[in-house]
């Protein structure tokens, strides 16, 4: 049961404003179909970050369904020390890495693909963007250039990527997730953000003509 | 007198204000001389806000139910 948790909710209530914690606490109690509410709140979230690592709906699935079962099993394991979601999503992403290493283990591959060397970090397309790139790009083109990129992340920043800045967990809450250090999680973030920003920079910079207009517009106005 | 090189290294930090105030006042004057610096902080902000905005996935059809399903016979 989370340490600090103070149960204050009749089971019966309305549930939809209880926290996280406060659910837990229900649910070893011995009310586990509360664990539903959980189920709800983060399906979605843990659904997204396991098929970012996995890419296979399929086996996206069984992961979910199996990390929910783990985590409904050993809810009484849950204590607190970290948040409800972030206990979660550690689990869901051990049970997806598993799965990986089963199948790369097949293939004599390597899991750890991706370093967390800072090194060679020079940017690409070091040209301005138009005022409102995502205007160039119907909504579907950009959602599915961003997936591309994303997936062409090498596994670790991938990881990082997904929880930091597209499930917006803190810097804490994904090294807590990752099982890593502050300072790796936010090394592996530095190179996956400008990973991301090289891939998609070539679409969004501006045409030569508008360059040249500013430049001519600069010149102007020192003169 | 910070360079470049530092700015690179910061960038991340810098986006998600992770960085002491000096180290932001630092960075804030470098780009102030810096098209190249300038040019990475606005796309590299710029990206994350198209990446935190338009990635939504819904679960795949009837997935939820096959979850709950999966589910029930442990908490009843």
């Amino acid at each position: 049961m989370p340490r600090g948790a103070h149960l204050t909710l009749e089971p019966a209530g309305d549930l939809s404003q209880a926290s996280d914690e406060e659910l837990v606490q229900l649910v070893c109690l011995g009310k586990r179909d509360l664990f539903a509410h959980l189920v709800g709140r983060y399906q979605r979230s843990v659904y997204h970050i396991v098929q970012g690592i996995l890419e296979n709906p399929a086996d996206s699935e069984e992961v979910l369904q199996e990390s929910f079962l783990k985590a409904l099993q050993h809810i009484e394991d849950f204590r607190g020390e970290a948040k409800f979601r972030t206990w979660l999503t550690r689990i869901a992403i051990n049970e997806a890495r598993m799965r990986l290493r089963k199948y790369r283990t097949k293939l004599h591959d390597s899991i750890d693909d991706g370093s967390d060397d800072t090194m060679d970090m020079r940017p690409r397309e070091l040209r301005d963007w138009r005022p409102n790139p995502e205007e160039r790009l119907a909504d579907a083109e950009l959602a599915k250039l961003l997936e591309k990129a994303i997936r062409a992340l090498p596994r670790i920043y991938r990881e990082v990527l997904l929880l930091r800045d597209v499930e917006h967990l803190s810097n804490e809450e994904t090294a807590q997730a990752l099982g890593i250090s502050l300072s790796a999680t936010k090394a592996r973030l530095l190179r996956a953000r400008l990973m991301m920003r090289d891939y998609v920079a070539p679409h969004f910079e501006k045409r030569w003509h508008h360059r040249l207009l500013d430049r001519f517009t600069q010149r102007r106005r020192s003169v | 007198m910070i360079r470049c090189e530092d700015v690179l290294r910061e960038v991340s930090n810098f986006i998600d204000a992770e960085v002491t105030e000096e180290l932001r006042h630092e960075i804030e004057e470098h780009l102030r001389g810096c098209h190249n610096c300038t040019v990475l902080v606005s796309t590299t902000r710029k990206t994350l806000s198209l990446v935190s905005s338009s990635r939504i996935l819904e679960l795949p059809t009837g997935a939820s139910q096959r979850l709950m399903e999966r589910l029930a016979p442990h908490w009843s």
